[in-house]
């Protein structure tokens, strides 16, 4: 069953990219002062804000002796996607996405560190083109770092589809938001690449397990270029040593 | 603001201070802090801007669609502005925390647009009394370090500077129902008239004084603070031989309100709102510069995009 | 917005009637003619400058029984009535204020604005109209007395034929002192439409009307002040339309007499309000003391009838 024509004859997708590349990404650590830590990644046109307010008391509702609570928040711009959106959280999709934010965060976070506390992560979408749930866990990563918060490992996630070319599957890392509304399936992952393991997996559709094994091994492949690229951001951010936004006021 | 706690004493320093027009980041009580402006940062909106006043930092996109007119300004278009506070500012705003902060500036703002004379809707008119554009005003504070309201108004006239409208053909068909016709080519497009578009101008109430541009641990040493809201001087928005032919322009007021729960005498509102009309002149004068000159960065292909990586 | 379904509600994009009456499509200058007369006064019958307070002032408090305090103002067309309750711990509250909240409503009964009906959820003027309340009565009460508690205000406007937020705030200020509420000072508020060079002193919602068009670039807008008159504090200002520096300026110096003159027929309800308070303080006393001495006289009957027994 060959899905919606997304490779062209020359093997190129829609943007122009060939399957087993990465959009862009560029991205810098401590964008903010107030936060503790903030981070803003670009991941081709899509646009991600983070920012880590904690480790703090947690409210008595939620503390838990056994480890931090992490809080995560995600919320897209009213003006992010082509069409206006009414509201810039509280719905259905935004507390989903909220909820896998926080279950792959919880994954690398060193949550038996701080009992009785918790740590707030909010990300801001400032414009969605594809893979927003991807460049939210990427940037949330980042400001984590620069929060100074202990994590098992970088926490990167990448989405792969599948296309046909001339009959022959061909999985396609990081979706675009052109390939995700053509209607083929996308798999997002989220994983901690130096430990191999996986912290949330989700599939937006029906995909034929004979193909799920490639599509995966390019995902984390996908996962694992990021984890470089990231991990290279944060030494570059180390290296400038206390940014000058860090002066203290008053 | 997130976290921000001051001592008893720390309040006297910042009050002393402004008492002898010395303010605690060596400012005088007239002076705006350095601000960072750029237009066109999203590229979904038809027209964006973000503007970061030391700490404050704001993004705005302008959106437009197409809408039915008032039944009763046939020959209008609308323009509704939308605040959201983002939790990244502070953990206080998370869910619908900003919720009131919010709708107390979009009131204001909405306010501060509604006078023709600030804001000429007519401009926005598709075909009288069927169609017309809708701009949607879509305020993102990023972070508060003080002064959102001016920060707000700023990144607003540049957002709608930087607007553009497609052009649209209009015909009316049998039936009462207009045809629309839209040209492919996305530059086919129209620059708003955003000259006279109002600025808001915070005057906070400390001691016995007003200061402009309050920062954040300023205004938590006031208990009321005035907004001016002023309209712009077209001649600062267009090239010399456009301004050449416009009329002299007189700056209005386009609201005034009052934030925080003091009270203040009729001769402090008095002083302030001479004080508030001056500064906006001043702030018109600089935004209209720098916007100018962006434009023609934009035109030349040289403009550098910063983004947040700045 | 929930629909209400026993009566019949037209399509969604129906317009009133009046949108196609000839008042609809009247120019500035026929507007601005009917207003005023060719003596230079207005429709009805007032000078430029004469509040509807002058002429009648129709207030009194005890409006509504089951409320603490409560009041009603009546300036020509516009109606207000206003109720205050006790105050109330607040309920889930994050953090311990140690000022007292004001929960401000402003309601619009469905009849009360000409044209549309109101709908029974708020909508954004009310919305409006009750931050404007909320700030403007802040300052007047004494908030340090009640940490942590709350005093509810409710604004139910029946007719609404301009200046109903100073009549709001008049009204809120009566009934907050009917409910002994401890306040700093009697709290006023006046408005003016402006328009061009014409300046309406406690407008009727025409002359609002329109002060809010604009024609040829002139002054216009409309500014509402409520002040604090003995403290000479200003406690709102809030202004919408577009006019210069000097306009303000002689508009804020008009609102300020204007609040002031208000300030004897307050005083008159109030001390009104406490003379009636006396009265039936002193008529319950006398109930009291009748009643006891029934129940004497009642009492020396049954003794004497149990001593013969």
């Amino acid at each position: 069953m060959p899905g919606p024509d997304l490779l062209s004859s020359q093997g190129l997708r829609l943007d122009g990219r060939r399957p087993n590349e990465l959009r862009r990404i560029r991205c810098k650590l401590g964008v903010f002062t107030q936060p503790d830590g903030s981070a803003y990644l670009e991941q081709g046109n899509t646009k991600v804000l983070a920012a880590v307010y904690g480790p703090h008391q947690a409210s008595k509702s939620k503390s838990s002796s056994e480890g931090v609570v992490v809080n995560c928040q995600y919320s897209m711009a009213t003006f992010s996607t082509g069409e206006r959106k009414n509201r810039p959280r509280g719905d259905r999709k935004s507390q989903e996405m909220s909820m896998h934010l926080r279950q792959a965060l919880t994954a690398a976070i060193k949550t038996e560190m701080y009992p009785r506390s918790q740590i707030d992560i909010y990300v801001e979408v400032l414009q969605a083109d594809g893979g927003a749930y991807c460049a939210s866990v990427n940037a949330s990563t980042l400001a984590l770092i620069d929060a100074g918060i202990p994590l098992k490992a970088y926490v990167c996630s990448c989405s792969a589809s599948m296309a046909y070319k001339d009959g022959v599957p061909e999985p396609l890392l990081d979706v675009g938001h052109v390939e995700e509304a053509a209607g083929g399936v996308t798999l997002t992952v989220a994983s901690l690449p130096s430990t191999g393991s996986i912290a949330l997996l989700e599939l937006s559709h029906r995909l034929h397990s004979d193909y799920f094994e490639t599509v995966l091994s390019r995902a984390m492949q996908g996962c694992r270029d990021i984890e470089i690229i990231l991990d290279k951001a944060v030494r570059e951010h180390l290296a400038e040593g206390w940014t000058k936004q860090d002066v203290i006021t008053i | 603001m997130a976290g921000l706690l001051l001592s008893p004493s720390e309040k006297v320093y910042i009050l002393h201070g402004i008492e002898d027009d010395f303010r605690s980041d060596g400012r005088s009580n007239i002076d705006y802090r350095p601000m960072e402006l750029e237009t066109d940062v999203v590229s979904h909106a038809s027209g964006s801007a973000r503007l970061r006043l030391a700490n404050t930092d704001i993004l705005v996109g302008v959106k437009t669609e197409i809408d039915v007119p008032k039944p009763d300004k046939p020959n209008q278009g609308k323009i509704d502005f939308f605040v959201d506070c983002s939790a990244n500012a502070t953990p206080e705003f998370e869910g619908r925390g900003g919720e009131q902060l919010a709708n107390n500036i979009s009131n204001l703002m909405q306010r501060a647009y509604h006078s023709e004379q600030a804001f000429d809707l007519k401009q926005l008119s598709i075909f009288e009394g069927k169609q017309c554009w809708k701009l949607y005003v879509d305020i993102l504070i990023l972070e508060c370090g003080g002064n959102l309201c001016d920060a707000v108004s700023l990144a607003v006239k540049a957002a709608l500077f930087n607007t553009r409208i497609p052009f649209v053909k209009a015909a009316l068909l049998d039936g009462g129902n207009v045809d629309l016709q839209l040209s492919d080519d996305p530059y086919d497009s129209k620059l708003l008239e955003v000259g006279t578009a109002p600025l808001l101008v915070t005057l906070c109430k400390i001691g016995e004084k007003c200061v402009v541009d309050p920062s954040a641990e300023e205004e938590s040493c006031s208990v009321i603070s005035l907004v001016v809201g002023v309209t712009g001087n077209p001649k600062c928005y267009c090239s010399n031989e456009d301004a050449s032919k416009l009329h002299e322009h007189i700056s209005k007021c386009s609201t005034i309100a009052m934030n925080g729960p003091g009270s203040v005498a009729p001769q402090t509102l008095t002083n302030a709102i001479k004080q508030g009309i001056n500064a906006a002149k001043y702030l018109d004068e600089a935004l209209g510069k720098a916007l100018l000159r962006e434009r023609q960065d934009i035109t030349n292909f040289v403009k550098h995009s910063y983004g947040f990586f700045k | 917005m929930p629909l209400d379904y026993r009566r019949f509600n037209g399509p969604e994009d129906s317009v009133s009637y009046r949108r196609f009456t000839e008042d609809y499509t009247k120019d500035y200058k026929q507007f601005l003619d009917e207003l005023i007369d060719e003596n230079g006064r207005r429709k009805g019958g007032r000078e430029m400058d004469e509040a509807r307070t002058l002429c009648m002032f129709f207030a009194r408090t005890g409006m509504i029984s089951q409320a603490k305090g409560s009041s009603y103002i009546e300036l020509k067309r516009t109606k207000v009535a206003c109720s205050v309750f006790d105050p109330r711990e607040i309920v889930h509250q994050n953090e311990y204020s140690t000022l007292g909240q004001l929960y401000c409503e402003v309601k619009f009964a469905p009849f009360s604005c000409r044209g549309e009906r109101k709908a029974l959820v708020p909508d954004s003027d009310e919305r409006a109209l009750s931050v404007a309340l909320k700030k403007a009565l802040e300052p007047a009460v004494c908030r340090h007395l009640f940490p942590n508690y709350q005093i509810d205000i409710f604004i139910y406007i029946l007719e609404n034929d301009g200046a109903c937020l100073p009549a709001a705030i008049n009204a809120a200020g009566l009934a907050l002192s009917d409910a002994a509420v401890p306040m700093y000072d009697i709290i006023t508020a006046s408005s003016v439409a402006i328009s061009g060079d014409k300046i309406f002193v406690d407008p009727t919602d025409d002359e609002e009307q329109l002060a809010i068009r604009n024609h040829d670039g002139v002054n216009h807008g409309v500014i509402t002040m409520s002040m604090l008159p003995e403290l000479q504090q200003v406690s709102d200002y809030r202004q919408i339309g577009s006019m210069d520096a000097d306009c303000v300026l002689n508009a804020l110096s008009i609102l300020e007499k204007e609040c002031k003159k208000i300030v004897p027929y307050v005083q008159r309800v109030l001390v009104q309000n406490a003379i009636n308070s006396f009265e039936q303080q002193k008529k319950l006393e006398e109930e009291a003391k009748e009643r006891e001495e029934a129940l004497n006289a009642k009492m020396e009957v049954w003794k004497s009838i149990l001593n013969v027994g």
